[in-house]
């Protein structure tokens, strides 16, 4: 494992923290982990729980208030500090659309920001039956958090799902397809193998990386490699963007049988179906025979054509001066000459009192 | 009728108290003010609210006569109040929404508005202003009217300035027993650039220095726009304190010797030696080297100006102020300041008498009181759409 401690899991909202507990029980021990909600009654058994808005929604939840969850989430996003102690590199899961996770993932993302911490957000976004309020709601959000993340994929639930035939087995599809693909994303950073990808260079990768779509399929059998370059270049989620393909990330996960002409067999497949404008191809791979004997998983990330510019700002909240101070050794001079300022707040700039003399600090010798 | 305004500082080396005036013709005049020597005051913060209080009533007995003098009977109710100290702090906060039918409209410009006062400060801290800069939609800066145009993000990038609730509940509470309301705290620094600027200096940058006897504050404005704002812990009492330090002297001594006799250049032309008047009867007088006592003065106010210097680099303004430094508050009175901070800073300086306010002709350094003259710019615009301070002056009789 690169730094277990370095990556945070954080699901938001009720949608989010299902998705995040799917991931912990697939991935096991090692996993960091919070889920952040505005309802005090979810908060599972196991959970590193954050309650958000307790003064104003008194632990009941957001009530499907988009409003509401983000007012609580500005109440309470100062808690999420200490959450972050150690953390480079936070996954995102949440649910868009309406609740705690429409309204409070973009306050997060923007206190990650602000902390120096790039995300990766993968949120759902709300079925088409559920209306164009919600499909609204959702759009206005995912443009401010693609403003404030490091990298964000969206994904239609719509697409996720297929044609499930109730609802309640279409979110739970939705669920366990989401924690499946992040759990995937998860080993491969977390549990080297050949090709290896560590949390830093994951945090490089996306720290202005943008939107991008992503995608995890598995096979076993002759045939698996073949299969898994089928699936990609048809999956639904990655056959739809916004923008041609700039960048490619392919984790290939696999037992100890893998073969290197596999490995080039779902490379080639990748390559040839999204990378003919991608200024960059990154190939992982893990072999975890205790996880994936006899069969291949591949978890494939697209970013689209960076919409971000270089600038260094900080989108979306208070704009850190990264500049840093010049600082020069202070000179020993001790208090003398403060005089009249003997008693007020000392003026310190570069380790030096302001408040001493000058040409005290200063060692200028002065003919009376 | 017309529409009165106060303005009441308690700097530290004294408390003003000014009343603004708006003319027929509109033009605004400072029609009356009294000073005296603040006493309890440190670094622009008070220490001692009992002499704070005592020296806001000397400075409302003295309006009072000097308005029956004139012929009015008048009894002020409340007054905005002029802040400064290194407790202010200012820093950027964008507002940001989506625009939701393509093309900003007034929808979405009232959001941005209403997400760009969202920025939370602790609860110790109390904001100035929120200073308007510029929009951005996408990728596209520097925008001054965004409406109509397309894209899908549309931000408004501010600065929010803020303080010391304490401090300012320090002045409050000083002012409540000397009877004195507070209206607002404003910042006397960008009240100074208010009062001293043209509008052309602001759109080809320019920086103004309020040097106060505690503290020193800095306007920057850029294509138009406040870009930046703060205050260093370092003021013209600083001057008087390495002064006093240096020539074994009392802190009038010292006063006297830094209005009087000093030079913020060394070897300028002029007595090299400089008498320094004996602190009692009982003390001789005795002279000073003049060189000397222009060496201190320069390197206390270089070393201001290389903190100025060094703040505006980090920021990249520097090299963007084509309009020069202004300078006002009391420190702008030092000999030979302008020159040194021309020097220093490398831009061309003036000493900011106030444009847009009369009435302080006979002054005989009107930059002192820039920050007073642009709390009256402020109050005047801020009591356009209510009812003049006339409300809070208790009866104004002519008599």
């Amino acid at each position: 494992m690169s730094d277990s401690s370095s990556m945070m899991l954080i699901g938001i909202g009720g949608g989010g923290s299902a998705i995040a507990r799917g991931v912990r029980r697939a991935f096991g021990e090692g996993l960091r982990f919070l889920t952040i909600d505005t309802d005090a009654a979810t908060a599972a058994d196991g959970d590193e729980f954050l309650l958000i808005g307790g003064d104003r929604l008194s632990g009941r939840g957001s009530g499907g208030d988009v409003v509401a969850a983000r007012l609580a989430a500005e109440d309470s996003i100062d808690s999420l500090d200490p959450e972050m102690e150690g953390v480079r590199l936070a996954v995102i899961v949440t649910s868009l659309g309406g609740g705690t996770g429409g309204g409070a993932t973009l306050e997060t993302v923007k206190r990650l920001d602000s902390l120096g911490i790039p995300s990766i957000v993968f949120a759902t976004t709300p079925f088409t039956f559920e209306g164009e309020d919600r499909q609204r709601s959702a759009r206005g959000v995912m443009a401010m958090i693609e403003e404030a993340a490091g990298a964000t994929f969206f994904v239609p639930l719509d697409k996720l799902v297929g044609n499930a035939e109730r609802f309640d087995d279409a979110m739970r599809r939705a669920v366990d397809t989401m924690a499946s693909a992040v759990t995937l994303f998860w080993r491969l950073v977390e549990k080297p193998g050949y090709l290896r990808l560590d949390a830093e260079r994951i945090r490089h990768l996306v720290a202005k990386a943008g939107r991008g779509r992503f995608a995890a399929v598995s096979s076993q059998g002759p045939e698996r490699a073949r299969d898994i370059g089928d699936m990609l270049t048809r999956a639904p989620l990655l056959t739809t963007g916004s923008g041609p393909v700039r960048a490619i990330l392919c984790g290939v996960l696999a037992g100890d049988d893998l073969r290197l002409s596999e490995i080039g067999t779902i490379s080639e497949s990748v390559r040839s179906a999204f990378g003919n404008q991608a200024t960059s191809f990154e190939l992982a791979t893990v072999n975890d025979e205790d996880t994936f004997s006899g069969r291949i998983s591949t978890v494939l990330l697209l970013f689209e054509a960076n919409t971000k510019d270089d600038s260094g700002e900080s989108p979306g909240g208070v704009i850190a001066n990264k500049r840093k101070k010049r600082v020069s050794k202070p000179l020993g001079v001790g208090p003398q000459g403060r005089g009249r300022f003997n008693n007020a707040e000392p003026t310190i700039w570069n380790n030096e009192d302001l408040d001493i003399p000058t040409f005290l600090r200063r060692g200028i010798n002065l003919d009376i | 009728m017309s529409n009165f305004y106060a303005a009441l500082e308690i700097g530290t080396t004294r408390t003003v108290l000014a009343i603004g005036e708006t003319e027929t013709g509109g033009r605004l005049k400072m029609t009356c003010h009294a000073e005296i020597p603040s006493t309890g005051v440190r670094k622009s913060q008070i220490l001692d609210i009992n002499q704070a209080t005592s020296s806001i009533k000397s400075v409302l007995s003295a309006i009072e006569k000097k308005q029956l003098e004139a012929g009015s009977k008048i009894t002020l109710g409340n007054a905005y109040l002029v802040v400064s100290g290194q407790h202010i702090k200012a820093g950027p906060f964008q507002g940001m929404v989506p625009i939701e039918g393509a093309k900003v409209g007034t929808e979405e410009l009232d959001a941005v508005f209403r997400s760009s006062r969202t920025m939370q400060i602790p609860k110790d801290r109390e904001f100035l202003d929120i200073v308007d800069q510029d929009y951005e939609v996408d990728s596209l800066r520097g925008i001054t009217a965004p409406r109509g145009m397309s894209g899908r993000i549309l931000k408004l990038n501010t600065l929010q300035i803020h303080a010391d609730k304490n401090r300012i509940d320090d002045a409050r509470t000083a002012a409540d027993a000397a009877k004195l309301e507070i209206r607002e705290p404003l910042f006397a620094a960008t009240c100074a650039a208010e009062a001293v600027l043209e509008e052309h200096e602001k759109r080809n940058g320019v920086l103004v220095l309020d040097i106060g006897g505690g503290s020193t504050g800095y306007a920057v404005y850029s294509d138009g726009h406040l870009a930046t704002t703060g205050v260093v812990g370092v003021g013209g009492d600083h001057v008087t304190n390495d002064i006093a330090h240096a020539f074994q002297t009392t802190n009038a001594q010292a006063e006297q010797l830094k209005t009087e006799s000093a030079s913020a250049i060394i070897g300028t032309p002029g007595e090299t030696r400089v008498k320094v008047p004996g602190s009692s009867p009982l003390m001789e007088s005795r002279t000073i080297s003049r060189r000397a006592l222009d060496t201190v003065v320069n390197a206390r106010l270089r070393e201001l100006f290389a903190v100025i210097r060094e703040t505006l680099e980090d920021q990249d303004l520097l090299n963007r102020l084509h309009a020069g430094a202004v300078l006002t508050g009391g420190g702008a009175a030092m000999r030979d300041i302008d020159a040194l901070v021309q020097r220093e800073l490398g831009m061309p300086t003036r000493t900011g008498k106030p444009i847009h306010v009369d009435g302080l002709d006979g002054e005989k350094n009107p930059a002192s009181f820039a920050a007073m003259a642009g709390a009256i710019i402020y109050a005047s615009r801020n009591d356009d759409d209510k009812s003049s301070i006339l409300s809070g002056l208790i009866g104004r009789f002519f008599t």
